[in-house]
């Protein structure tokens, strides 16, 4: 890989190799700032006839080449360098989630503690975590042995044990694993990497477990002391291992890792990154979903600290039976405002079984996969705010003012009140009809409080400025601002539970928008405001409602419009929707006409 | 499954309660006149132009008799004009002929007379009685001039009689039967199904937190009962909660260890682990010498537990059971080698130190509590909720009676 000086680069060819479709996006220098110009795709070719990745790479790029009316690869299919006119380009970089991506499994000693930061290094990492084995998993250990052998992870992460701490539940754990002999999913010659990112005392005796069969490595423990995380040379190394072992065994993928001008990072690790880094940049907390077929994605960036969830079983088409099964009929349905009958809805749902990779051909079919959008949006944000907590078994700092909260560790750290930024994407959501549907899908599953604004992932290219932001984070972050995310709006939404047929707020808008009024309980109002225009809100709640100063507190915001507009949400938090309380079939129709959701 | 509607059920409670007191209050007031209709155990005595009625007083511990006096009208004017022309005087005796002395005179009427203007009678209780006496009575008239004459006498002895229930004590015994009824209710609820909601207790969600500590860190759990015996009910809620602890702890393969102060809780804590070690599914990783006896004398324990936490470092500190001055030297020790420390104790003198030092602290009842919050069965939660409900009904009457008290005085009422 060529060591090249970030103010020379002027064009940038990036790839995404994923598991159907490989897609290939350029990005420009125009004056003077770095912009996403042309975007390809082609089939992905890891299986058989042509079982090489590159072939599909080649494709896509030759896509972009066609259209940019540039020359991006020789008479060999290789990436032509540096940029010299209407030729080449200066840096090429890939991510891949090709065959399922980077498969992984943890182990730690407890579940809740070092078990959980493995977890958080591998899903961070861009892994999908198979299974966690644990010292209190509840597993006799003929169960776990059994486990580790029914599964085929690309890799594994052994932690335990603070430094200095426990030796002997990690040496069980590794006497679990050893004997298990893991088979890894690729190449036959292929041994199982395993990383150790345990107590630094128990190195030796765990080496000792193991023999000649896995490829054991040593990084700094996940876990140094209980009161912090140490997660950063773990994901390191099961970048390198994904690279080194994985990728290297994948058909085509020696090949792509020699093309590349950086490593080449497990697609949702890369999403995570560009996440991360905005976050940063901006000093705001920020969310980030995308909801596939089969899994759902979600990563968060609350007060620096990032965490990632993949949903495995909660997705639109492949697992759309088991987001109906977890949600329940009766759920989904209460977001369906037409008249639809819970057997029609089943029908519906095993259709969808049958043909996953269909799309909705009518409104109807359209309104109910929206609705299952929602619910499995809304499980795996459950999911998410119940791994993403401060760490467990932290000794805690107490006055005798925390007489009656004495807070415990493991308290989720997802606030809704002081989330600023929510990103989908994801076909459901990416590429619905009208964009105040992917809003309104985002509000009524995440629920964000106070002021959010809602954007989305144009052509899903967070992965490739992940990749980026590692090589030159300039261009990275310009592209993910001006061509990356397109905005829908803001959206304003008080906490709390306002009391019907009474004022939940009252709001006063100034600056491009120029608007005041009452909010009443359950009332949902769109107002216009387009992506370049900024308004002032100011916020008065009603007593005992928050919508970010306190109950009850007046509040103001600048805010900036998008797609959509500007919402306002007087619904309260949480959502009572369907059931016997909560909103019934005609106020859903009231909402979805409030934010003209299915206007032709 | 259903939350059950508590506000419902408390507000039936006080009506209930509210209606009962009501009635025990009119039973009294209408049971009184009926005692003329028993046999009486009454003498009268006319002497003069007066008549005596002594009866036995109702609903009583047999210590008290109820005197009314019937005066003649002018008698009855003269005592209560503005200048009385002299003084009645009732005097007692416990023995025929006997030595009369002086119970109570009117004028003054110090509070103990009343009086009943239209049928000119004066009445008085009498108490300090016993039943094994017999009580003769006489009353003098006493003009301002003139010698003191007997003008009612009882012709025979008087005895007081012992009842089987207090007549003050009829509220005590509705909010008894409610508190009681309440338990049993919330029990018979719990057991159909129904979802009792119990306050979170940080201190007891602590406890795998605590020990995955220890584990982690390769370190023990230390224990400590409190200092008291078998005999004070904290030592066997804290004993309650070992098993849970200890139950955890065999469930992670990390070390508990018990230190104790008394002999019997030494051996009641070896049973307890024994137990957890079963029901966690490693009877093989029991050992006696988990718990074991130091010394009873307070701070020959304190010193003991305080040197093996600076010697062992344990990860997870629990203080569960009575605690005295030894608290905050326990807490701080632990504090200091850097232990997650989970304590609870009924002494309110030591809540504050095992606040400040402890990451955890059970606050009185809490710790009683423990037990039903831990194991979920509906006998305990039904039997905490009862108990709960049946303070709140105490708690509003409490409120109410202030707010009325208050407003009364305040001449609004």
């Amino acid at each position: 890989m060529s060591k090249i000086n970030p103010d020379d680069i002027e064009v940038i060819l990036a790839t995404d190799c994923g598991s159907t479709t490989t897609k290939a996006i350029l990005i420009e220098k125009i004056d003077g700032h770095y912009r996403q110009t042309y975007r390809g795709e082609a089939p992905t070719t890891v299986e058989e006839p042509a079982a090489d990745v590159t072939v599909g790479v080649t494709n896509a790029v030759s896509e972009v080449a066609e259209l940019a009316g540039r020359k991006l690869l020789d008479e060999n299919d290789q990436i032509l360098r540096p940029s010299n006119g209407k030729q080449g380009c200066d840096i090429y970089i890939s991510t891949s989630s090709a065959g399922g991506g980077l498969q992984m499994l943890v182990a730690g000693v407890v579940r809740e503690m070092t078990a959980a930061s493995a977890k958080r290094a591998a899903l961070g990492a861009g892994a999908i975590v198979m299974d966690t084995i644990s010292s209190n998993d509840k597993r006799k250990p003929y169960e776990q042995i059994q486990r580790i052998r029914e599964l085929r992870p690309d890799m594994i992460l052994l932690s335990g044990g603070t430094d200095g701490g426990t030796v002997k539940h990690v040496v069980q754990l590794a006497e679990l694993i050893a004997p298990a002999k893991p088979q890894p999913r690729f190449g036959d010659k292929y041994r199982m990497p395993i990383i150790y990112a345990g107590n630094i005392e128990a190195w030796e005796p765990v080496k000792e477990t193991f023999d000649d069969d896995v490829e054991l490595s040593q990084v700094e423990n996940v876990r140094p002391q209980l009161d912090n995380e140490n997660l950063g040379p773990a994901r390191d190394e099961i970048h390198e291992l994904f690279l080194e072992h994985v990728m290297a065994h994948a058909p085509g993928y020696d090949k792509l890792i020699s093309w590349t001008d950086a490593p080449i990072m497990p697609t949702p690790g890369a999403v995570g990154n560009i996440l991360q880094t905005i976050a940063e940049r901006d000093g705001i907390n920020a969310v980030g979903v995308d909801i596939g077929g089969a899994t759902t994605d979600v990563f968060s960036v609350f007060d620096g600290v990032f965490n990632r969830t993949v949903s495995a079983n909660l997705g639109m088409s492949y697992s759309i039976s088991n987001v109906c099964a977890e949600a329940t009929m009766l759920n989904i349905l209460r977001w369906v405002h037409v008249d639809m009958q819970e057997r029609e809805l089943r029908n519906r749902v095993k259709n969808k079984m049958i043909r996953p990779t269909t799309i909705p051909q009518t409104l109807e079919a359209l309104i109910f996969e929206q609705a299952v959008a929602r619910e499995a949006l809304r499980l795996a944000y459950i999911q998410h705010k119940e791994f993403a907590t401060t760490l467990k078994g932290v000794q805690q700092q107490r006055t005798v003012g925390d007489l009656f909260t004495q807070d415990s560790g493991g308290q989720s750290i997802v606030n809704n009140m002081k989330l600023d930024l929510l990103v989908a994407s994801g076909g459901v959501l990416s590429h619905a009809p009208r964009m105040h549907q992917t809003a309104a899908m985002l509000i009524d599953a995440f629920e964000p409080e106070g002021f959010t604004t809602l954007a989305k992932d144009s052509i899903f290219m967070m992965p490739h400025l992940g990749v980026l932001a590692q090589v030159h984070p300039q261009a990275a972050l310009e592209v993910f601002e001006r061509d990356c995310l397109i905005y829908l709006g803001t959206c304003v939404a008080i906490a709390g539970q306002p009391k019907p047929g009474r004022v939940a707020f009252r709001y006063k808008i100034t600056g491009d928008l120029s608007d005041e009024g009452e909010m009443y309980a359950g009332e949902l109002k769109l107002l216009s405001l387009s992506g370049d225009q900024r308004a002032t809100v100011e916020i008065e709640p009603a007593r005992g409602l928050d919508c970010g100063a306190g109950k009850g507190r007046p509040i103001s915001r600048e805010v900036r419009g998008g797609e959509v507009g500007l919402i306002l949400d007087a619904r309260g938090r949480e959502l009572a929707v369907g059931g016997e309380k909560g909103a019934d079939r005609q106020t859903v129709t009231q909402w979805v006409n409030s934010l003209h959701l299915y206007e032709d | 499954m259903k939350q059950f509607p508590y506000f419902i059920y408390v507000l039936v409670c006080v009506l209930v309660f509210g209606l009962f007191a009501q009635s025990a209050k009119t039973v009294q007031a209408e049971k009184q006149p009926t005692q003329t209709d028993e046999q009486p155990v009454q003498s009268e005595g006319q002497a003069a132009q007066a008549k005596l009625v002594v009866k036995d007083h109702p609903f009583d511990g047999g210590d008290k008799l109820d005197i009314s006096i019937e005066l003649p009208q002018q008698v009855y004017q003269s005592l209560t004009a503005e200048k009385p022309g002299g003084t009645i005087m009732l005097m007692q005796s416990e023995e025929e002929g006997g030595l009369y002395r002086e119970l109570a005179k009117y004028p003054p009427n110090d509070g103990s007379w009343k009086l009943n203007e239209k049928a000119h009678i004066v009445s008085i209780e009498v108490s300090g009685l016993n039943t094994k006496s017999e009580y003769f009575y006489r009353l003098y008239w006493k003009p301002h001039e003139g010698e003191k004459q007997i003008i009612a006498e009882t012709s025979g002895p008087v005895r007081t009689k012992r009842e089987w229930f207090l007549g003050d004590k009829w509220k005590l015994a509705g909010v008894g039967i409610l508190i009681c009824g309440s338990v049993i209710f919330f029990i018979e609820v719990a057991k159909r199904g129904w979802k009792l909601k119990v306050r979170r207790i940080a201190g007891l969600e602590a406890v795998d937190e605590a020990v995955g500590r220890a584990t982690e860190m390769g370190r023990s759990v230390l224990f400590v009962p409190g200092i008291q015996d078998m005999n004070d009910i904290q030592t066997i809620a804290g004993l309650n909660i070992l098993s849970h602890v200890a139950q955890t702890a065999a469930e992670y393969d990390a070390q508990v260890e018990v230190p104790t102060s008394r002999a019997l809780v030494m051996t009641a804590a070896r049973e307890t682990l024994q137990g957890s070690f079963l029901t966690a599914g490693r009877p093989e990783a029991y050992n006696p010498d988990l718990a074991y006896y130091v010394t009873d004398e307070q701070f020959g324990y304190v010193a003991y537990v305080s040197g093996m936490m600076v010697r062992e470092k344990p990860a997870a500190c629990f203080y569960l059971g009575a605690f005295f001055a030894e608290s905050l030297i326990l807490a701080e020790t632990g504090n200091s080698v850097g232990a997650i420390q989970v304590a609870g104790t009924a002494q309110p003198s030591q809540l504050p130190f095992f606040v400040a030092a402890c990451d955890y602290t059970l606050i009185g009842e809490e710790l009683f509590a423990a037990s039903a919050y831990l194991s979920g069965s509906p006998e305990e939660l039904g039997s905490l909720k009862g108990q709960d409900v049946g303070k709140l009904i105490v708690a509003v009457w409490l409120l109410g009676g202030c707010l009325i008290e208050t407003l009364t005085v305040l001449s609004i009422l």
